[in-house]
């Protein structure tokens, strides 16, 4: 059973990545589960959806515990322990990215022996109205290195999965993927299936009795204020609002009061984002009166702070 | 200390009233509503320091209630059949709050159709909410019940809410002696509610109640309140006794009426157990070995407690006084889990019946001992029994004639699906 | 009552009390809405949840708030106000409490259940006049399951329950006047992108007791099919083009404290949101768009006509709105 698993980011077509993918893989004559998980989290937030696929009937259900193949969509996520990206891979896996950075960067980084293939994006994605697209983009990469699926079966499936949406769309990820597929060709077969969990020399699941514990501990309560504060939401940023001080005219209640998230405090007169916790929603970007802060893609915004750290510019007013 | 004659309803008021609880969140139906309009009376005349609320309904009274308890104060509420129901998601809700409050259910028949009379089926439906269940004989104990449940709902190691079950009319309209302790008294049984860390105040603040992600957690916080209901069964013998000390009444979490030597038990729970009882005394009479079983505290399930007290028995007649449609009665599922790793586990014979305020006979009684102990010696598991005689039978094909229904009489054996033969107890256990 | 604090737009808070780090979308305008509510109301609050989006709030381990919180179901959040509301006030009685110990109790609901499956409920602690705070965060459908449609839908959005060509057929309900016939103590309509407009309206139900009742339209990037840098944007407009009318009622009276005085058409608020995009695209529905013209200047024409019969207050206007 080949067992693959898609990270992303809510709005980045990470569902539809497996939805393509589980209906390719059906039309090649696969029986197939698909699957998106996901939580509360809502645009922008870590997600991860799943397919499996394999020439027998499928008994598994739920999580891909040790995946083939995993998919990430946006590699600002891998280092990121609440995405799981890394969850379950062994060497035998093989760890797609689509990157600008070298599968070497990845290996070395990130210290794993999994195999790994970045798919670099052709440019960097201004328009977040284009995020969605990464997703059939990912699908067409996973087709090609499964080597399972043709290309025509991939085209098919898109133009299913995507039936209700207008003709150009469908084309424009229809070539994304197809890039995709075929600029990974070379790599094609790389994916091997998977076997199942052997029932002989299995880890036990380490059962515990579960000790009972009064109320006022066991209850669903919280006891505290504030603890959300932990949520590094900021993660969920594609986009980074960067506030220029010269610009700033100080006014220091405009951008602050409408940031949904209280994530632009007011210190000394200055406003001051945090980004820990700022989603990237840029509405500061649009309702700053003097048009002061600026909207830079997060890929760059954080290569730009690295570049700035090795310079020995640690300058961070 | 008095004595004095007392409707079910105005006993689970009284209870309330001596339990002094702080706030009372009401909402009127059949056959409850007397509790409220007792207990409204003495607010309103000042003999009860207590804020009583009429909601605009009972899913609303119980969020009332489960919030109030949640902000620490001493909590009382009553329903009855359909208005359990329309509270039922939040039965589920407040349980899991951890917040102690008292509710009295007043049992009546479910739509459809709908009926004002007794049966057990509102109660069972709220069997596995979390709530604690104690179940009511008498006017005394719905008294008693009402005490018991607010020491045991509010035991730290404990901390759920208790349902004080007693039956429409049989209980709630009918008067009996019912010995009322002083405040005083009660006050040494039933110390003042103490919220420990679940209370909404300026200085602590607190999210209660809040989502979980993920099955873990979820599973964590749904087992603490499972193992926090088991802890019950000891939490109730140990202030049992202390009531016993206090009041001088014994309310063991299970009675056992006459069951040292008995070879056939009945086993209810309920009003109309006082009625078995009654039969029990006559069949011993008539020379037969009968007692009774019943338990008082059905949710946590004394189970245990049941294994000890029905080993040796050669037969069980469990009355159901409820219906779980396609498949037959509770108490006698329940029953038949609880008994199934037993060796030599007796037989059960599964009655249905009562429902609708329907009556139990004396005779009927004796039968299902005769029935009982007939399978025992045919050693033969026998098909659940739906109480129903020839003359209701009758009265029903009066009722149908003369709402119209076609029906043609040749064709009612035929349509009528054929039974099944009794099961030997070895094929019923496969 | 004072409007003393907040005069100026420079008169906000500089710093939040709701916390970061919470699992709404982003760009959310409920959000938006909540975090300038929430700095007028304080930490001496317990919030009283219904089922929807910001049930997400309290994820165990995590709450944003200084204050206190319990969530209850979907339709039942005002009751359990009552509850809390009535039990603080017997330990205040009982003086098992001291005043300091006292809260505010905010009942705080989608238009889910505040429009719908929690009427009834409201209706309720209205009738009872409980002293309570109920905000509604109005998304206009059932934003937290995807976005069907809810009663609060406006007419021909698109939402995952009205598809078609012609979108939702019904008509967003009165919701406001629906409360009003209660003749609770106050009401008022908020949005978070006019917060000055909003902190005003908070401060005054905060100096008042009865039941104070907020609906704050709430811009939802997700369930309107819009970027979410445009939410303020888009809250703008929903109050320059009328379709959100900024009022309140106290003591049998409605006060606009807001009136557009030359309301842009419509069209600019409604075509910047994927759920209308079928009255622009594959062609212009000019018949629809007009008739949604058409019940906003029918409303506006008798808030003009209220006007010239009875004497309204006189209303404050925003000075430095960032345009």
């Amino acid at each position: 059973m080949y067992r693959i698993r898609f990270h992303g980011r809510g709005g980045q077509g990470i569902k539809m990545a497996s939805r393509i993918l589980g209906t390719a893989l059906f039309r090649s004559g696969f029986t197939v589960q698909d699957a998106p998980k996901y939580g509360a989290e809502r645009r922008g937030a870590p997600i991860f959806a799943y397919v499996r696929a394999s020439q027998q009937a499928i008994n598994e259900r739920g999580i891909i515990q040790h995946p083939d193949l995993v998919i990430v969509a946006d590699d600002t996520l891998v280092a990121v322990p609440a995405a799981a990206v890394l969850q379950g891979i062994s060497n035998r896996t093989i760890v797609l990215i689509n990157s600008h950075q070298p599968p070497e960067v990845w290996q070395d980084r990130l210290n794993i022996k999994a195999n790994i293939l970045t798919l670099p994006a052709d440019k960097d994605i201004q328009d977040r109205a284009e995020l969605p697209f990464i997703g059939a983009t990912c699908a067409g990469a996973a087709a090609a290195v499964l080597g399972i699926i043709g290309r025509d079966k991939l085209r098919q499936s898109i133009k299913e999965e995507l039936a209700s949406l207008s003709p150009t769309i469908v084309q424009k990820n229809c070539d994304n993927a197809l890039q995709a597929f075929d600029a990974l060709a070379k790599h094609s077969g790389l994916v091997t299936e998977g076997q199942p969990l052997s029932a002989i020399d299995f880890v036990p699941p380490e059962w515990t009795l579960l000790p009972f514990e009064e109320a006022r501990i066991s209850a669903p309560n919280i006891h505290a204020s504030d603890t959300s504060v932990e949520v590094k939401t900021g993660l969920w940023r594609t986009m980074r609002p960067i506030i220029d001080y010269d610009h700033c005219n100080k006014c220091w209640w405009v951008c602050s009061t409408f940031c949904p998230d209280s994530a632009i405090n007011v210190q000394d007169g200055i406003p001051v984002i945090d980004y820990d916790h700022c989603k990237g929603c840029l509405v500061c970007v649009g309702v700053c009166p003097p048009h002061a802060i600026e909207a830079t893609p997060e890929h760059l915004a954080q290569q730009q702070e690295k570049e700035e750290s090795t310079t020995g510019n640690t300058d961070d007013s | 200390m008095t004595h004095k004659l007392l409707t079910g309803n105005a006993a689970a008021a009284w209870g309330a009233r001596m339990a002094e609880a702080d706030y009372i969140p009401a909402f009127p139906i059949t056959p409850q509503s007397e509790i409220i309009e007792t207990l409204g009376a003495w607010v309103d005349n000042g003999e009860l320091e207590s804020r009583m609320v009429t909601l605009e309904s009972e899913h609303s009274m119980i969020t009332a209630a489960g919030a109030a308890a949640a902000t620490g104060v001493r909590v009382f509420s009553a329903t009855s059949s359909q208005g359990l129901l329309y509270a039922m998601e939040m039965l589920y809700t407040v349980a899991g709050w951890r917040a102690p409050f008292v509710l009295v259910n007043v049992s009546r028949g479910l739509a459809s159709p709908i009926t004002l009379e007794s049966d057990h089926n509102d109660i069972m439906a709220a069997r596995d909410c979390g709530f604690l269940q104690i179940h009511c004989a008498n006017c005394q104990e719905v008294f008693d019940g009402v005490l018991m449940a607010y020491r045991l709902g509010e035991d730290p190691r404990v901390r759920l809410p208790v349902l004080v079950n007693l039956d429409g009319f049989y209980l709630s309209f009918t008067r009996e002696p019912v010995f009322l302790p002083t405040v005083e008294t009660v006050r040494q049984f039933l110390p003042p509610f103490d919220a420990e860390n679940i209370r909404f105040t300026a200085s602590a603040p607190e999210s209660q109640a809040v989502a979980v992600l993920g099955g873990g957690p979820y599973s964590y916080f749904r087992y603490q309140s499972h193992l926090a209901a088991l802890n019950g069964i000891a939490v109730y013998d140990e202030i049992a006794e202390k009531f016993s000390e206090v009041f001088g009444r014994q309310l063991d979490a299970v009675e056992a009426y006459r069951t040292e030597d008995a070879e056939i038990v009945f086993f209810m729970v309920g009003s109309f157990a006082t009625k078995a009882r009654d039969a029990v005394d006559r069949l011993r009479e008539a020379g037969q070995n009968v007692g009774l079983v019943r338990p008082r505290l059905l949710r946590p399930y004394p189970a245990e407690k049941l294994k000890a007290l029905l080993k040796g028995v050669q037969g069980i007649a469990v009355i159901d006084q409820n219906i779980s449609m396609g498949k037959g009665g509770v108490l006698h599922s329940e029953l038949a889990s609880a008994l199934y790793d037993q060796p030599d586990a007796p037989v059960l014979a599964s009655f249905i019946g009562g429902l609708g305020g329907r009556d139990i006979s004396a005779e009927e009684f004796y039968q299902m001992v005769a029935d009982t102990h007939k399978a025992v010696a045919e050693k033969t598991t026998p098909q659940p029994r739906l109480l129903y005689t020839e003359n209701e039978l009758r009265e029903i094909r009066k009722l149908q004639a003369i709402a119209k229904v076609e029906r043609e009489e040749t064709s009612a054996h035929s349509l009528s699906v054929k039974q099944n033969p009794p099961v030997s107890r070895k094929e019923s256990h496969e | 009552m004072s409007e003393q604090h907040f005069k100026r737009m420079k008169d906000l808070p500089s710093t939040h009390l709701l916390g970061t780090g919470t699992p709404m979308c982003s760009g959310c305008g409920a959000l938006e809405a909540l975090h300038e509510i929430y700095d007028v109301l304080g930490e001496k609050t317990v919030f009283v949840n219904a089922a929807g989006c910001m049930t997400m709030l309290a994820v165990y381990p995590f709450t944003p708030f200084q204050g206190s919180w319990l969530y209850t179901a979907m339709a039942s959040a005002s009751a359990g106000a009552q509850g809390i509301r009535d039990a603080l006030d017997i330990l205040l009685e009982k003086q098992r409490i001291t005043a300091k110990e006292d809260l505010e109790v905010v009942v705080l609901t989608g238009d889910g259940s505040a429009y719908g499956m929690g009427l009834s409920a409201t209706s309720g602690v209205m009738d009872r006049n409980l002293n309570f705070i109920y905000i509604c965060y109005d998304n206009e459908g059932y934003g937290n399951t995807g976005q069907q449609y809810s009663s609060a839908t406006p007419h021909a959005a698109k939402t995952s329950t009205s598809r078609g060509s012609r979108g939702y057929p019904g008509y967003k309900k009165d919701l406001f006047s629906i409360w009003a016939a209660h003749k609770p103590a106050y009401i008022a309509t908020v949005i978070g992108s006019e917060p000055l407009d909003l902190v005003r309206k908070v401060e005054k139900a905060k100096s008042m007791t009865g039941p104070r009742m907020i609906i704050a339209l709430s811009p939802c990037p997700t369930g309107w099919e819009f970027d979410p840098k445009e939410s303020v944007n888009i809250g703008k407009l929903a109050v320059k083009t009328g379709i959100w009318p900024l009022k309140e009622y106290i003591d049998g009276k409605v006060v606009h404290t807001k009136v557009p005085r030359q309301r842009p058409p419509v069209e600019e608020y409604l075509q910047l949101q994927g759920r209308f995009s079928h009255l622009f695209k594959p062609k212009k529905k000019v018949g629809m768009i007009a008739e949604i013209q058409a019940r906003v200047d029918q409303y506006w024409d008798g808030v003009t006509q209220e006007k010239t019969t009875q004497k309204s207050e006189p209303r404050s206007e925003n000075g430095n709105t960032p345009q």
